[in-house]
């Protein structure tokens, strides 16, 4: 975009990914990420600051979580106080929850879309307090920014509408509340409508509409105040309810009635499997699949949060406790979000920072109220009482005790003395400082094992602690790159996708983003049918290349068999004929790939070329040949070739392998004729660029027991991948 | 569930021990020479009247038995006799028919395929002569040859949700059924009680609506929903987990071993530690922002703070022992 410019990218058709369909890039992200770094580097050139735009991507991350914690500082002083605050921005700085997404080089649309939600909630919190067109403009402003970031913005313009209407439903309305609503609507409905992938859908989907109706029940009662103001008040109250009524009635039908009508598109399937937590299981195979869209359990909750799980619910407590206009909001914010991150693992993102503004909120008053010296003391004795407290500091207990009394006898003093006692008091502090210790030690040590590795590289500790470096990914994609044609075509399950096309600069089927479901279902089909089969699809889609990911010789458990069971499911779910889950399990119904697998398994393409040539591998001297380590078992069909592909490369340890679709022209009667002179070739070919470069024999499997670490099996999975699933397996 | 099939095991059993005591009496004559029309056309009238056909013995022989068919049929063998207490068979015949209904009412309706069921105590020796032991068991008897064993629906695997059961039959017959289940009102009756319910007891305590008001209710109720959220009620609610584990040495265990598990006691365990934590913290708070007797809030305090920290360590105990290799711990292991 830097080479470009803006208007090119917006226009740019990438035919290099979902081939043969192509791809047109400025409609179908959201630019934000993009246009943010751009403009960074933009201004640093025009400053003469030669940075190189790789540079700037891989430190935005961390760039912007330091304005996240700025902005949450902001948002926890208007909703408590400034001490609040800080400690709020010290909890995010630090909580594992967002640092997975804010660690340098994780170019993602969660890391500024988290700085723009907390901004968009600052200045929104503002509005309603000043009421002024002002802060509800920079609202809008700010809402205009996260819509083009990130698609969590329909959280946003769903909490401000319900803050809105809790406000009207507890008779909190005024006319701060209607400006700041009044402007932030039309403002961020006009400037929402001016990104190119969200187009339209402000006005047509449902997620939208609760904004719209909430705006024509704040301009009812705005009518009706103003009203007031004119007439009597004695009719008033019936008029009153019956407008409001009848406002809210007309919405709800006119909503309901033109969705009715498919003028408003109903929900889409993401959001609706928020509501309906069974709806993706049956439905939508390929949302059930992604990992970060399960459901969450106490384990991930305590991971990411730690202390703060258990706190946060106190800051809840008092901002119910002392409410006002704004503390509804916050209130609101965290019920939602944390039923929202209870359904998903991947919206624990928007639980964090409000999580850490309502346990900034508990902390601080704790604070607050042990630090603070409690017996009020006037100038006169100021040197008396500094004297008392280096005593005090001496001496601990009692002479606390006597200061009390001394200062009880000088002033007017409450009758009783009402202060807790020095040592409770450092005792507490002590203790709850620990505490925080123990949650900065936590996230600490997660932060260093679980989302800071890079991501293409795994690393393997052997049994004395030393650590292998496996590059089996880069090695892979620098061997596309070098020894592929340019325009090749490279078919891999769609997590693969963005990594082959960033480093191998090849031409994917399918990718990380997942807008086109059927072509999807087409790779799974590929993948889950027999090799004839599967070569139809693969010469009806013109591949050329076929990669999996395969990791039974290093015991890596994020590999395609493992993620096999979800292709076969999405591409029953397009072809149900040709597909069928059942197919794949045993009489027991269990997935094996070992002897008593089903034959339909041990004979599909991604069973074949998972375990090409397996069977011939013996990785220690005690294990039988073909033993597959992730699985723990001997593959159950070992002894089989090739028809329609070729293997053209293996890494090191067996971990991604490449297979190059034969395109002879020859009929299917000299195929075989074909086949067995490439059998005879292939003797030859034993040291060329097709085979591994290491010979089998020679390579050193690490350990009889590889102990795959942590840290190794998060994957570099950006925003729609499923990290979580490799990390908590 | 264990116990429902083990139920259901038991009066199988039974069905089998009586099977033999009384053996098949019923070898009775058996009419003959219904053409394929014929056949064809007494099942459509049959299955207009009611979406489920019952056969007795004979009338298993003539429709699913004999050979001249161009039908498939899904036949469901059941004990629905309540000297039976077979629960599980009513909960099957349920889903068979909701399944047999949609095909009734759905464009796809033909006579290629017909639903029927035999219940043990109707047509014992069809059961004899299929030598079958259980119930409820779902076969496919299709057009032409004999059933395999695939045609034998696996229960103990899919289930027998209308769901499965519809897309069972289109493995086996390649003709697809929507299933409609006829909507559940029993959920929106519910709802609409609860808000009667609500509504009415306003409209009672209309003259004293000050609770509504009360901060410590709704700060009260936002607390418990945060609590059951932040302890994976909605992981259980999805998922369906059991509530305890059995372990291999015979005990029971309470925790999930591993990290992505969870069992239902164990995030109940989790509700009452983190409820602890919170009450800890919301103590010792208290404690020092009231104004009252010293002595009472300094033992609150100490009360307080105590809770809040060994609470808040066994929940950090309880997690490493969840995450393997986790290194640190606070008052307990």
């Amino acid at each position: 975009m830097v080479q470009h410019g803006f208007y090119n990218f917006l226009n740019w058709f990438d035919e290099r990914a979902w081939y043969p369909l192509g791809r047109i890039v400025g409609g179908t992200v959201y630019p934000g990420l993009m246009l943010t770094s751009g403009a960074i580097h933009h201004v640093l050139h025009s400053l003469n600051i030669p940075v190189h735009i790789r540079d700037i991507c891989v430190f935005l991350a961390p760039v912007f979580s330091g304005l996240t914690a700025i902005s949450t500082y902001f948002l926890t002083k208007e909703l408590w106080s400034p001490g609040a605050g800080l400690f709020a921005a010290s909890f995010i700085a630090i909580v594992p929850g967002y640092i997975s997404r804010s660690v340098a080089g994780s170019y993602d649309n969660e890391g500024i879309a988290i700085f723009a939600l907390q901004m968009t909630y600052f200045l929104w919190v503002k509005a309603v307090k000043t009421g002024s067109v002002f802060w509800a403009s920079m609202t809008a402003l700010s809402y205009f920014y996260m819509v083009s970031a990130w698609g969590g913005y329909v959280f946003i313009i769903n909490l401000i509408p319900l803050h809105v209407f809790a406000l009207l439903l507890m008779g909190r309305y005024s006319a701060r509340v209607y400006t700041a609503y009044s402007t932030f609507f039309i403002l961020g409905l006009l400037f929402s409508m001016q990104i190119p992938f969200v187009g339209f859908q402000p006005v047509r989907t449902s997620e939208h509409m609760a904004s719209a109706g909430v705006f024509v029940l704040l301009n009812a009662i705005g009518a009706i105040k103003y009203i007031q103001a004119l007439i009597s008040k004695s009719d008033l109250k019936a008029l009153f309810l019956t407008v409001a009524a009848g406002a809210a009635g007309a919405v709800f039908l006119g909503v309901v009635g033109l969705t009715y009508l498919g003028v408003i598109a109903p929900w889409s399937g993401r959001f609706y499997s928020l509501w309906d937590t069974g709806y993706a299981k049956i439905h939508i195979p390929i949302i059930a699949s992604v990992s970060e869209h399960q459901p969450t359990t106490w384990f991930s909750f305590f991971f990411d949060l730690h202390i703060l799980v258990g706190t946060f619910p106190v800051g809840l407590w008092y901002c119910i406790k002392s409410i006002n206009d704004e503390r509804v909001f916050v209130v609101l914010y965290a019920l939602s979000a944390v039923y929202f991150a209870g359904v998903m693992v991947r919206l624990m993102l928007t639980l964090t920072p409000v999580v850490c503004i309502l346990a900034g909120i508990a902390f601080s008053r704790l604070f607050e109220l042990y630090l603070k010296d409690e017996d009020p003391k006037t100038p006169i004795d100021e040197a008396d009482s500094e004297g008392d407290d280096a005593a005090e500091a001496i001496a601990g207990r009692k002479l606390y005790d006597k200061a009390g009394k001394m200062r009880r006898m000088r002033h007017e003093q409450p009758s009783e003395p009402t202060s807790l006692g020095a040592n409770i008091r450092m005792v507490s502090i002590v203790a709850t400082v620990m505490m925080l210790m123990m949650f900065a030690v936590h996230c600490t040590w997660v932060t260093s094992n679980a989302y800071s590795s890079p991501s293409i590289v795994l690393a393997s500790y052997g049994n004395d602690g030393s650590r292998q470096i496996l590059d089996d990914f880069r090695e892979a994609y620098y061997w596309l790159s070098q020894n592929t044609a340019d325009d090749a075509r490279v078919m891999s399950w769609w997590d693969y996708g963005y990594q082959i096309a960033g480093m191998a600069n090849r031409t994917t089927l399918v990718d990380n983003n997942t807008w086109n479901n059927s072509h999807i279902a087409l790779v799974g089909k590929a993948m889950s049918s027999n090799e004839s089969a599967a070569y139809e699809v693969m010469k009806a889609l013109d591949v050329d290349y076929v990669l999996v990911i395969f990791g039974g010789v290093i015991g890596y458990s994020g590999d395609d068999i493992n993620k096999f069971l979800w292709m076969v499911r999405i591409a029953e779910g397009e072809h149900p004929k040709d597909i069928r889950e059942s197919d794949f399990f045993t009489e027991r119904g269990e997935f094996r790939v070992d002897e008593e697998g089903t034959p339909t398994l041990l004979n599909c393409l991604m069973y074949k070329l998972s375990y090409y040539r397996f069977g011939e591998l013996k990785l220690d001297y005690r294990s039988p040949a073909g033993l597959d380590r992730t699985r723990q078992a001997v593959i159950g069909n070992k002894n089989f070739e090739l028809t329609y592909l070729e293997e053209a490369y293996t890494t090191e340890h067996w971990l991604v392998r490449i297979y190059k679709c034969v395109k002879s022209n020859l009929n299917v009667v000299w195929r075989p004729v074909y086949f067995i002179i490439a059998l005879f070739c292939r003797v030859k070919k034993e040291n060329e660029f097709n085979r591994p470069r290491i010979p089998v024999a020679n390579r050193v499997i690490k350990g009889n027991r590889l102990f795959v670490s942590k840290k190794v099996r998060i994957l570099s999975y950006t925003n729609e991948q499923e990290f979580l699933n490799a990390f908590y397996l | 569930m264990r116990t429902i099939w083990a139920v259901a095991f038991a009066t199988c059993l039974a069905i089998f021990l009586v099977c033999f005591t009384t053996p098949a009496q019923a070898q009775q004559k058996r009419r003959e020479g219904l053409t394929l029309s014929e056949k064809v056309q007494q099942l459509t009238e049959m299955s207009a009247k009611r979406s489920i056909l019952r056969f007795n013995g004979h009338k298993f022989k003539d429709f699913v038995r004999s050979t001249p068919r161009n039908y498939s049929m899904i036949v469901m063998f059941t004990a629905l006799a309540s000297q039976r207490q077979c629960v599980i068979c009513r909960h099957a015949h349920d889903e068979f028919v909701i399944v047999a209904n949609s095909f009734r009412y759905s464009q796809h309706h033909s006579n290629k395929m017909f639903f029927a069921m035999v219940d043990f105590d109707e047509g014992p020796d069809v059961f004899t002569s299929l030598n079958m032991n259980t119930a409820p068991v779902f076969m496919h008897f299709p057009a032409k040859g004999k059933p395999k064993h695939s045609d034998t629906m696996d229960i103990q695997r899919v289930g027998f949700a209308a769901e499965s059961i519809a897309k069972w039959i289109t493995e086996r017959t390649d003709i697809s059924i929507r299933v409609f289940r006829p909507p559940n009102y029993s959920g929106t009756v519910a709802v609409a009680m609860l808000f009667a319910f609500v509504a009415g007891f306003l409209y009672l305590k209309r003259n004293n609506l000050d609770f509504l008001y009360n901060k410590t209710l709704w700060a009260f109720a936002a607390i418990v929903f945060t609590l059951a959220m932040t302890s994976g009620q909605m992981w259980n609610h999805i998922r369906g987990p059991p509530f305890v584990h059995k372990t291999q040495s015979g005990g029971v265990a309470y925790i999930h071993g591993s990290s992505q598990g969870q069992l239902v006691l164990e995030t109940y365990i989790i509700i009452i530690l983190n409820a602890a934590i919170l009450l800890g913290m919301i103590l010792v708070t208290e404690a020092a922002s009231q104004k009252g007797d010293v002595r009472k809030r300094r033992i609150l305090a100490i009360v307080g703070m105590a809770i809040f920290t060994v609470f808040f360590s066994l929940v950090l105990s309880i997690f490493r022992n969840k995450a393997h290799g986790y290194p640190y711990s606070f008052l307990f292991k």
